[in-house]
């Protein structure tokens, strides 16, 4: 635990000075802020038009941020962010002083991990202001946004625990992050390929089962639009476990292969 | 304390220690002498737990260096060769880190005694990157003492330092050594009779030789070639030398005669003195070839692989 702690804290300090975390942290807020002024704009102006011609105005969840938008950059964000974090200690040899001090590999890599999903759940939580922004321009949906947060929160830490596993697999920054995006992208692509699947005679079952793998379907239509289901949660946080678990495996071989 | 028993670590079919045994006592200064490749780093690395052996056993402070690595590692303080750091942390800071994750008490009043005592106090605040060879060497050292371990485990601290750099490291080792047991690796060999109590000589991964360097010196005179210089002809004297009952072999080389005694026999270097002197030539040089670890090592390993003719090659790169 105090282990841990310690791991966490320089981890998390270590994040605010580097560069790529901030680059990064600047290219979502930017992105998604231009994204989300273009998407008032929208609305305000249909809405005039509605008034005009005494149509609906939109509904109240159209005035979220679009969260679809920010789970699918995570196959950029995650590797970004994850790359460093084992690949920059096996390659500069201070691994090996991390496993000779009196602290398992699983004190080490949920400390890294806990510092990488901090790091991103601050980002997460600045998105917010637009959130805060929307209740100034009309009424938003704040149970959908709630869900919505959660989702993004967990389908994140999923996301960066896939990730630390290649940055465990290689000592090459580079390659950890082109295999942690693409990764990611086949989790986040599993529905369509699940869809593509489905309409092949015969392969109902096979279909589901790949949907149920990916990522977009626990959050999608389900957690995106305010839906909390225990399932979905579920299958988080068992993301996020299990890929830990094989991070910490992954270190531990080290000492096998010499 | 390291008690070290048949220790083997084998990468398929390579074997990198060969079944070694040895032990190193608190209060001493133990030297593991090799050249480059020898296994020192490997055994290093099986002591501190980094690397489970193929077959044998290491214990260290009393406890089994991978069964119970967990209680190994807080009574092991480790330089490991090539001293990693992280560089972007101030030297203050790696040591202040080093010492949470050990459950060192009081970190920050500790990290500047342990900086304190390396020498590098007025640097606290460097960032890592910004120190030379040196001081980071002094650095890792911290970091390796920062919870006053039992045992110091140090892989080639001297490498790559300047000579001033290297004179204050090696007494920093001695300091060191009168408190805790330290196991030094080196392949520098004047620096392991220099510092050490006691050396072990270790070539492709076995065992060569192991004891105090006196006692190491003694030992391989007794048994090691004679040099004779004398001011007749060689040709003259190499009949006489050749025939004295001690000795197995004499050959010319450059000015002076190489002798290598029977193994049985006593100490030819009386009878080949009086040999000399009653034939009346006179005797300037009669001494080991082996005068001091390099040449003891050198000798080693010619002993050790008469068979093959090449081992003293590598040795002479190491022995800078």
């Amino acid at each position: 635990m105090r282990q841990t702690i310690a791991v966490y804290k320089r981890e998390l300090a270590l994040l605010f000075r580097s560069p790529i975390a901030y680059a990064v942290a600047f290219a979502l807020l930017l992105f998604l802020g231009v994204l989300y002024s273009g998407q008032l704009s929208q609305i305000v102006q249909y809405n005039q038009f509605a008034g005009q011609q005494g149509a609906q105005p939109v509904g109240a969840s159209e005035l979220n941020l679009t969260t679809g938008v920010l789970v699918f950059l995570l196959f950029l964000v995650g590797p970004l962010l994850t790359m460093r974090l084992l690949a920059e200690e096996s390659r500069e040899g201070t691994i090996e002083t991390l496993m000779t001090l009196p602290m398992n590999e699983g004190h080490f890599i949920v400390g890294k991990f806990l510092a990488v999903w901090t790091f991103y759940t601050i980002v997460l939580v600045i998105t917010l202001v637009y959130h805060v922004i929307g209740h100034q321009v009309g009424v938003p949906d704040d149970g959908a946004a709630f869900g919505q947060y959660v989702g993004a929160w967990l389908y994140g830490g999923a996301v960066l625990a896939v990730c630390m596993i290649w940055s465990a697999v290689t000592e090459d920054q580079i390659v950890a992050a082109f295999l942690s995006a693409a990764t990611v992208l086949v989790l986040y692509l599993a529905e369509s390929a699940a869809t593509s699947l489905s309409n092949a005679p015969g392969l109902s079952g096979l279909s589901n089962f790949v949907r149920e793998l990916g990522l977009q379907a626990h959050y999608n239509g389900t957690l995106a639009n305010g839906i909390i289901r225990a399932e979905d949660i579920a299958y988080f946080i068992l993301v996020i476990v299990g890929a830990l678990f094989i991070t910490v495996r992954i270190v531990e071989t080290r000492r096998w292969r010499g | 304390m390291i008690e070290v028993k048949d220790l083997t670590k084998r990468y398929g079919s390579y074997t990198a220690v060969n079944a070694i045994s040895f032990d190193a006592k608190p209060g001493q200064v133990t030297g593991f002498l090799g050249p480059n490749g020898a296994g020192k780093t490997t055994t290093m690395r099986m002591l501190t737990g980094f690397l489970p052996p193929t077959s044998g056993h290491a214990m260290v402070a009393g406890k089994d260096a991978f069964d119970e690595s967990m209680e190994v590692r807080k009574a092991v303080g480790y330089l490991p060769e090539n001293v990693p750091l992280y560089r972007d942390m101030t030297a203050l800071g790696y040591l202040m880190y080093m010492a949470e994750i050990r459950g060192v008490p009081n970190r920050k009043a500790r990290a500047l005694e342990t900086l304190e005592r390396v020498r590098l106090i007025e640097r606290a605040n460097s960032k890592i990157r910004t120190l030379s060879k040196g001081m980071r060497q002094r650095v890792g050292l911290a970091q390796a003492l920062i919870h006053d371990p039992q045992v110091l485990i140090l892989d080639e601290p001297t490498i790559g330092l300047d000579p001033i750099q290297v004179l204050e490291l090696r007494d920093l080792v001695r300091d060191l050594g009168k408190k805790h047991t330290v196991l030094f690796s080196t392949h520098i060999l004047s620096e392991a009779e220099q510092v050490c109590d006691k050396v072990v000589i270790i070539n492709r991964g076995n065992i060569v030789a192991q004891g105090a360097p006196a006692e190491l010196r003694t030992t391989l005179e007794r048994g090691g070639r004679i040099v004779l210089r004398t001011n007749a002809s060689a040709d003259k004297v190499l009949p006489v030398v050749q025939n004295l009952p001690a000795v197995a072999q004499a050959a010319q080389s450059l000015d002076t005669i190489v002798i290598l005694p029977k193994e049985s026999h006593t100490d030819p270097r009386p009878a080949v003195a009086r040999a000399i002197v009653e034939n009346g030539w006179e005797l300037i040089e009669l001494r080991p070839l082996a005068v001091n670890l390099e040449e003891i090592f050198l000798e080693l390993t010619r002993q050790a692989e008469s068979a093959s003719a090449e081992p003293v090659a590598e040795t002479s790169e190491a022995s800078s």
